[in-house]
């Protein structure tokens, strides 16, 4: 059975384009312009993966309403922000939302797919008995690749795909400096330093949630990050 | 020109108030010594005409004296024939005629001229084959003071105990003759025996006819000798005068001898030829009434000869005497050369038809009078007027002062205002309600319509961002969907793969123009912690020697540790723009100098590199937000430069309290930029 993608623009060009790309992937895509659209369609049937502008014809921040009302449906439906905006603000609002990531418009086709694609295989993940093979453990990390699930000492923490990522390429490694250039190429995404900050930053609050110790993403100035043990 | 000096200068304008206040105190001098001139005329005329027609008062006889008696032989002299009615012509002068002077002092009769007045023009001198002798007469109260110089190259006393009217025992002698109020001819003499006083003496015919030396009292005389002469001091009641009055010397050069007679008298019976014209003794005591201080009242002949006077001149006023210094010292100013010390006025006296001036009354009068009134008005004015002008001066002082520390506090908020991009909420001197008020007003409102165009400057770049951001998004999904659905002519894949690269740059670019949006919210985001500044910039320079193998690094870091409050990270980002911009203003192989110091509270980070020196008009502005003005001197690369490097520099220095400036180094070695931050 096809995966059903809904994608929420209200730019026809890139909503259309953007369906073109998910159809070709062998997606079923549904658009829709606005918010009212959406949730009529979603009352109905919701999707396997939803695609989300923020602001949406009349509503500037019709795609956070919409994200907040997907999520009270369905806990588990992935859910990405795609958007214009770039701002700080708005990434952590979204994110807050419960959304899995948050992406730039500049993000390419390809990058988009890829993550959809990921998002995907985690679904399949969460749905099919545990498997360890792609588990990596460091002290207290434990780090699902297929899951794409990351545990501290046995707690959950919640991070979003790109988040997930960026961990994922430090903890690897150990000890091993990741340039931002390196960290990006990891998430699949371009991104500016102030925003590779920003990510380790919430990164790091994440699991300061769980643990105020912890210590393990370290900052090397002038070169990047590295995962400490 | 100061706006103060201004108004100081403006302000010794007032000075002329007090110099119109002495030009006023002179005029006031003027009317007041024209009207005081005025009023001493009118009382010279009072008194003058209270003594019309009294000659009896200003004559001892009751009435002037014509020339009455003809000379004698031996003195020629031309005389008109004197008129009968005596006083009603002005009689002629004979040159046998006395006038005392008046003394103010009493002669010690000693036979010294010490005491007398030094009054050269009143001797009259008479000669006689080559004898000589001067005569000097003078009134005090009642008596008549006679003082003679004889020239005698033999002085020849009396013989001692001799008598008197032995002619072989006679010496000099010396003849007082008068007419007494009767009319009658009397003579005295002084026969002197020693120097020293002498009595006078005068001849008497007794019972049986003989004559008789008679001592007479009432006339003393005193002799003493000289290197020329002798001197003889005599002094006579003015009661025993009538009208005339003269003197003889017989001058004898042994005793006995015949001898040479001459004077006033003649010879022969010695009777008087000259008069004694002098002033009544009541004319004193009547001029003395109207006497007050600073007034001198006198009464002078119709030839200017002195009658009496009274004089009080020298008799401080009240007025004067309240001269103080600062009256002293304004009158140096108003006071002109020149300026006569007296008022003087002059009454004639008629007779009692009216007809004939029988004498002058003159009235002096010190100006210290009116001195004293002017100077009482002039201190007082002059007082006034230059307190008025100091209020005034201090005042505008004060004012021009005032106003120069609201303009220079206008001026320094509007300096700051423009320099901090518009970030200025308050203004000063809004409030008040003058022009500067205005003024204040005026700028705070072209700040503010300022400060929202900078903000609308400043948002403008995230603002086009956002808005190409989405066409954009349309031709890269658009081309990234022609690619893979490979539908592309191989010819034509050439330009698809240019408008891809192009749209990658756009796409760069617009991320570089919100790296500046990005950079604040991550400022006003940060969490500051304390922090050792030189491990974190020596980890940056071993990175910056890896990422940049074309440049060397040298770095300088102190010992020490230089702890600040802040971020970390953006200490890095801010530290990383500074390099890409050493690194895009060197040539390859040059060395960029990484420097930390201390200077007092503030860490110093400088960072030099070698290369073209920056433009002096630009260096203010090269912190600026999109500001570029230096090309780069490295090879072209597609990295887009919107000077937001340094702008990002500066706005982490001044989250960490401090600032960024940049400068050329000497001899033209490159630049230095340099960023201080606060220590904690």
């Amino acid at each position: 059975m096809k995966r059903q993608v809904a994608i929420v623009e209200d730019e026809p060009a890139i909503r259309d384009n953007y369906a073109a790309a998910f159809t070709r992937e062998g997606y079923v895509v549904r658009t829709y312009s606005n918010r009212k659209q959406a949730m009529a369609a979603f009352a109905t049937r919701l999707p396997d993966l939803a695609v989300i502008d923020i602001s949406l014809e009349e509503e500037p921040e019709g795609g956070f309403e919409l994200c907040r009302q997907l999520r009270a449906l369905s806990a588990e439906l992935p859910i990405i922000f795609l958007t214009a905006r770039d701002s700080e603000l708005d990434a952590v609002s979204g994110l807050r939302l419960g959304a899995d990531d948050f992406l730039t418009k500049d993000l390419s086709l390809a990058h988009l797919i890829a993550r959809v694609n990921a998002l995907f295989r985690r679904v399949d993940a969460l749905r099919k008995p545990h498997e360890t093979s792609q588990v990596i453990r460091r002290g207290p990390l434990t780090l699902d690749g297929e899951r794409m699930q990351v545990e501290w000492e046995g707690q959950v923490v919640l991070l979003s795909l790109t988040e997930f990522w960026i961990v994922h390429a430090l903890a690897r490694n150990p000890g091993h400096v990741k340039n931002r250039q390196q960290l990006m190429d990891a998430a699949n995404v371009v991104l500016d330093d102030n925003t590779i900050t920003s990510h380790i930053k919430r990164i790091r609050r994440k699991f300061q949630s769980i643990d105020p110790t912890f210590d393990a993403v370290q900052t090397v100035y002038g070169m990047g990050y590295r995962w400490v043990e | 020109m100061s706006l103060r000096l201004k108004l100081l200068l403006l302000g010794l304008l007032t000075l002329a108030l007090p110099w119109g206040g002495c030009r006023y105190a002179r005029q006031m001098e003027a009317a007041l010594r024209e009207g005081e001139k005025n009023s001493l005329q009118a009382v010279a005329q009072t008194i003058a005409a209270s003594l019309q027609g009294r000659t009896d008062f200003l004559y001892r006889e009751g009435q002037e004296p014509a020339q009455t008696a003809a000379p004698n032989q031996d003195q020629p002299g031309t005389q008109r024939a004197s008129s009968d009615q005596a006083g009603t012509e002005e009689p002629q002068p004979s040159p046998y005629d006395l006038q005392p002077i008046v003394l103010s002092v009493v002669p010690y009769l000693d036979g010294y001229g010490d005491e007398w007045p030094r009054a050269p023009g009143s001797w009259r001198y008479f000669t006689r084959e080559g004898h000589r002798f001067g005569i000097l007469t003078g009134v005090n109260e009642r008596m008549l003071y006679v003082l003679l110089s004889v020239e005698d190259s033999h002085v020849v006393y009396d013989a001692p105990g001799a008598s008197p009217l032995d002619p072989a025992a006679s010496g000099d002698r010396i003849w007082i003759g008068l007419q007494d109020p009767t009319g009658n001819e009397r003579q005295f003499f002084l026969a002197p025996i020693a120097p020293g006083s002498t009595p006078a003496r005068r001849i008497e015919t007794g019972e049986y006819g003989q004559q008789l030396a008679v001592e007479e009292p009432r006339v003393i005389g005193a002799l003493q000798p000289n290197a020329k002469g002798y001197t003889v001091e005599v002094r006579v009641p003015l009661s025993m005068i009538g009208h005339r009055f003269g003197v003889l010397i017989d001058d004898r050069d042994v005793r006995g001898a015949t001898p040479v007679s001459y004077g006033t008298l003649r010879s022969d019976d010695l009777h008087t030829v000259g008069r004694l014209i002098v002033s009544a003794p009541e004319l004193t005591s009547y001029l003395a009434q109207f006497m007050q201080p600073g007034l001198r009242l006198a009464v002078t002949t119709t030839s200017g000869r002195l009658l009496a006077q009274v004089d009080a001149l020298a008799q401080i006023t009240e007025l004067s005497r309240q001269r103080g210094i600062l009256a002293s010292f304004y009158r140096r100013f108003v006071d002109r050369p020149g300026d006569r010390k007296y008022i003087e006025s002059q009454a004639p006296i008629y007779d009692r038809d009216h007809r004939s001036i029988i004498g002058t009354l003159r009235a002096t009068e010190t100006s210290d009078r009116w001195f004293g009134l002017r100077d009482r008005a002039l201190t007082q004015m002059l007082n006034f007027t230059l307190i008025t002008s100091a209020a005034a001066v201090t005042a505008m002082f004060a004012f021009a002062a005032w106003l120069a520390v609201r303009l220079s506090r206008l001026r320094r908020a509007s300096e700051s205002a423009l320099t901090r991009e518009g970030l200025v909420t308050t203004f000063p001197e809004t409030e008040s309600p003058d022009e500067l008020g205005d003024v204040a007003r005026g700028f705070s409102t072209l700040l503010g319509r300022l400060n929202e165009y900078t903000g609308y400057l400043r948002t403008l770049a995230g603002k086009l961002a956002h808005e190409i951001r989405t066409p954009l998004t349309i031709v890269r999904s658009s081309l990234e969907n022609l690619e893979t659905e490979g539908q592309v002519p191989a010819a034509a894949r050439v330009y698809v793969e240019r408008a891809r690269q192009g749209s990658e740059r756009l796409n760069a670019i617009l991320i570089a123009m919100g790296a500046a949006t990005r950079v604040e919210e991550a400022i006003s985001s940060a969490e500051r912690s304390r922090f050792d500044l030189g491990p974190v910039i020596a980890s940056a320079v071993d990175a910056y020697r890896i990422a940049f193998p074309e440049r060397r690094f040298a770095a300088e870091l102190p010992l020490e540790p230089v702890v600040i409050d802040g971020a970390p990270d953006l200490i890095v980002q801010m530290l990383d723009k500074l390099i890409d911009n050493a690194v895009d203003f060197s040539p390859a192989g040059a060395t960029i100098t990484i420097r930390l110091r201390m200077e007092s509270h503030l860490a110093v980070l400088e960072v030099d590199n070698p290369g073209p020196p920056i433009a002096p008009e630009t260096l203010g502005r090269l912190f600026e937000s999109l500001w570029q003005s230096r090309r780069s001197s490295g090879e072209s690369d597609s990295r887009p430069h919107f000077g937001l490097g340094l702008y990002i520099v500066r706005l982490i220095a001044e989250f960490h309290g401090g600032s960024a400036s940049a400068e050329n180094l000497p001899a033209a070695a490159g630049a230095r930029f340099t960023v201080r931050l606060l220590r904690s």
